[in-house]
């Protein structure tokens, strides 16, 4: 596998969401964040220009221990010494990348079918990307695959890492991973946002949520989503006050609303939490 | 007042609104209502009331005046926190002038299970103005027990809460927001994250128009939601309340709401509003309604003319008893503030002339309190009823020592050793 590790938060450049900032500082925010995977993407620079964005994130991620990827051009992840390129399926075919790249480099391709998992899978690539998931402005156009896809994906990619992507924001990040995504990938919801290092740390937490909730659970059959304060959220609750307590707050004066009527604290315990319940949960508020 | 001008004229706004309408302003005129905390939600609650002319209101607060306080708290001026006047004294000083055809009583005093029976005498529904969840569920408890509405209001930042909490109806507060009072790590206050004015009042509005709803007799028109707000980014949620819990010991034994506000026995109008003509000091025309160990206190300050019967003798009652054990005190969520209560009430004039012979730097004293800065940089605020609020410490025993020191027999001070 050479330079190949495994992530949980892998972030796309996209420029035009952050006129006004450089990129270098929008992609060290989300380092800082915890983006742990990163590809630059800008499909109307010149090579030239393209060049030196590759070189100056080439010295960010490796001061960060972070794999970085060129997207579809292999001359210019060699001439920077990236850690590989990312494909789209209309960009080189993998085995002509693989020859100029050689064994160690990574190389991941975009799929928007199970099929093309397998077909990518089957090849050789050292990670796959899942989607557009949800509709997506990098993307205009392309329909979105839904967590269908990625449910076939969690189901059956067993041998390489598979990454969700499209649309991805904090707010739905829940659905994706109830679906069986392990990793996620951002590339407006991180870099259009005025504090993407914020935003890494939210898409993390629901990763680390989910992975607890499966832990603690027996696996995915046993999460249901549900949503909470106005974000889809994979849990292995039973009831509200298990809740309660995986989010920390069964001990707290705290006001619960499920399904737009509030729940008696001593009633916690006993009120069965439905897939696909809204839950709000509300600090006291105590001043006068 | 305006002896001129009849109830019809004065009223005749709130009359023409066809819901509450003649019928509807009678029953306010024979109404009682109780402000619960004076502040900023209190002082819009009790100027909604005196406004709308409900007959009794009974505004009790622990606080006084001081300049933070004016940014949001629309009854006080800069004089009341020069004179750090108590709120409930400052604020029915106010209130008088603004509607003097209705009776307005003013209590110095700490909500508590020692008092809050008495507070509750005669009273037919209850405002919230409280600033902490404690005094609110003493207040719930009290309120199921004897079938008084309680209008919960809630501000902190730019967000505010409310509900009207009716006996009968809804659940109580202790089953909506758990019971245990140790649970206060999650509760926003207005210490801890500030407030603005815009989110009081906004609250302070739902809250009145409950009232008068109830007050005015259209009890079925009453809303049976929880509302939650933010008034800087705007959202409103409004979710359902639940039923009385029949296991509760508060709600589901209690009664449904009394149905008073009948027109015998009350005379609106008639009332003498409470303190008014008193030549209390400090060019306050006012002086405390006394409960309990208030009422002593204020037997040697200025001003105390004959007190008003507000039926607080049982109250005081259990307010001796609970005294008997010595001074206490509690830390106030997020004010840097020790609220110590004395086991014997020290009369304001003898912690004057104490005080003289001290270290202590006198910085206010009127008819309700004094209040006194000491060398460590704390500030004392000692209330005629045996409460002192000691400000500038979370620290409750040297809180205690403080007190003991400057208001107690010449002793050693523990910690000057």
């Amino acid at each position: 596998m050479g330079r190949m590790k495994d992530f949980r938060l892998y972030v796309i450049t996209g420029e035009n969401y952050h006129p006004g900032r450089t990129l270098r500082e929008v992609m060290e925010a989300a380092l800082r964040g915890g983006a742990d995977f990163l590809q630059l993407r800008d499909k109307n620079a010149s090579k030239r220009e393209l060049l030196e964005k590759a070189k100056m994130l080439r010295e960010l991620t490796r001061s960060y221990g972070v794999p970085f990827v060129v997207n579809d051009h292999p001359d210019v992840a060699l001439a920077v010494d990236a850690d590989g390129v990312h494909l789209g399926q209309d960009d080189l075919p993998l085995a002509a990348a693989r020859s100029l790249l050689g064994p160690d480099r990574i190389i991941g391709i975009s799929t928007h079918s199970i099929e093309q998992a397998r077909e990518a899978q089957r090849q050789g690539a050292d990670y796959i990307g899942v989607g557009p998931v949800f509709p997506t402005g990098t993307k205009p156009g392309r329909a979105a695959v839904t967590t269908a896809y990625v449910a076939q994906a969690a189901a059956e990619i067993r041998s390489i890492p598979f990454v969700a992507i499209g649309g991805i924001t904090p707010d739905n990040a829940g659905e994706v991973l109830a679906a069986g995504a392990t990793r996620l990938c951002a590339v407006s919801a991180v870099v259009g946002s005025p504090d993407p290092e914020a935003v890494c740390r939210r898409l993390l937490a629901r990763i680390e949520e989910c992975s607890e909730a499966k832990a603690a659970g027996a696996g995915p059959d046993a999460l249901r989503t549900v949503t909470v304060n106005g974000q889809a959220k994979p849990t292995s609750a039973g009831s509200l006050w298990e809740l309660a307590a995986q989010l920390g707050l069964a001990e707290k004066r705290v006001v619960a609303e499920m399904n737009g009527a509030i729940v008696p604290k001593a009633e916690w315990r006993t009120t069965a939490l439905p897939a696909g319940a809204t839950v709000e949960f509300v600090h006291f508020v105590g001043g006068g | 007042m305006l002896d001129d001008v009849s109830r019809e004229e004065r009223y005749s706004r709130q009359i023409r609104f066809a819901p509450i309408g003649a019928e509807g302003q009678r029953r306010l005129g024979v109404g009682a209502v109780l402000i619960a905390g004076t502040g900023a939600l209190g002082a819009s609650l009790a100027q909604h009331m005196v406004r709308a002319g409900v007959g009794t209101v009974r505004l009790v607060d622990r606080d006084y005046v001081e300049p933070s306080n004016l940014q949001r708290q629309a009854l006080f001026d800069e004089e009341d926190a020069r004179a750090a006047l108590p709120k409930a004294v400052a604020a029915a000083g106010k209130l008088t002038r603004i509607n003097g055809g209705i009776r307005i009583e003013a209590h110095v005093a700490d909500i508590g299970i020692h008092n809050v029976d008495g507070l509750l005498e005669g009273i037919d529904l209850v405002l919230d103005g409280t600033d902490n969840a404690e005094t609110r569920l003493t207040l719930s408890d009290a309120c199921y027990d004897r079938g008084i509405p309680l209008v919960y209001g809630g501000v902190a930042g730019s967000e505010g809460m409310t509900a009207a909490l009716v006996p009968g109806a809804t659940a109580c507060l202790r089953c909506l927001i758990g019971g245990d009072n140790a649970e206060t790590d999650g509760d926003r206050t207005c210490d801890a994250v500030g407030v603005i004015s815009p989110a009081v009042e906004m609250i302070a509005a739902l809250q009145a128009a409950e009232a008068l709803k109830w007050l005015s007799g259209r009890r079925s028109l009453m809303r049976r939601s929880w509302i939650g707000m933010d008034v800087w980014s705007f959202s409103v949620r409004e979710s359902r309340l639940p039923e009385p819990r029949a296991g509760c010991p508060v709600c589901g034994a209690a009664g449904a709401a009394a149905e008073r506000g009948s027109p015998a026995g009350k005379q609106p109008g008639s009332a003498a509003i409470v303190g008014a003509g008193a030549s209390a000091g400090e060019g306050a025309g006012w002086r405390a309604v006394a409960d309990g160990s208030l009422r002593m206190g204020m037997e040697s300050g200025p001003g105390d003319g004959e007190r008003s019967g507000a039926g607080m003798d049982a109250g005081e009652t259990k307010h001796g008893m609970e005294r008997e054990a010595g001074a206490s005190a509690v830390l106030l969520c997020g004010r840097d503030t020790v609220q110590v209560t004395l086991a014997v009430p020290v009369p304001l004039a003898e912690a004057r002339s104490r005080l003289a012979g001290s270290d202590g730097e006198l910085l206010a004293d009127n008819a309700y309190l004094l209040k006194w800065s000491v060398p460590g940089g704390e500030r004392i605020v000692l209330f005629s009823d045996g409460r002192a609020l000691v400000q500038g410490t979370a620290d409750e025993e040297r809180a205690i020592r403080l007190c003991q020191e400057y208001l107690q027999e010449r002793r050693e001070p523990a910690w000057a050793e």
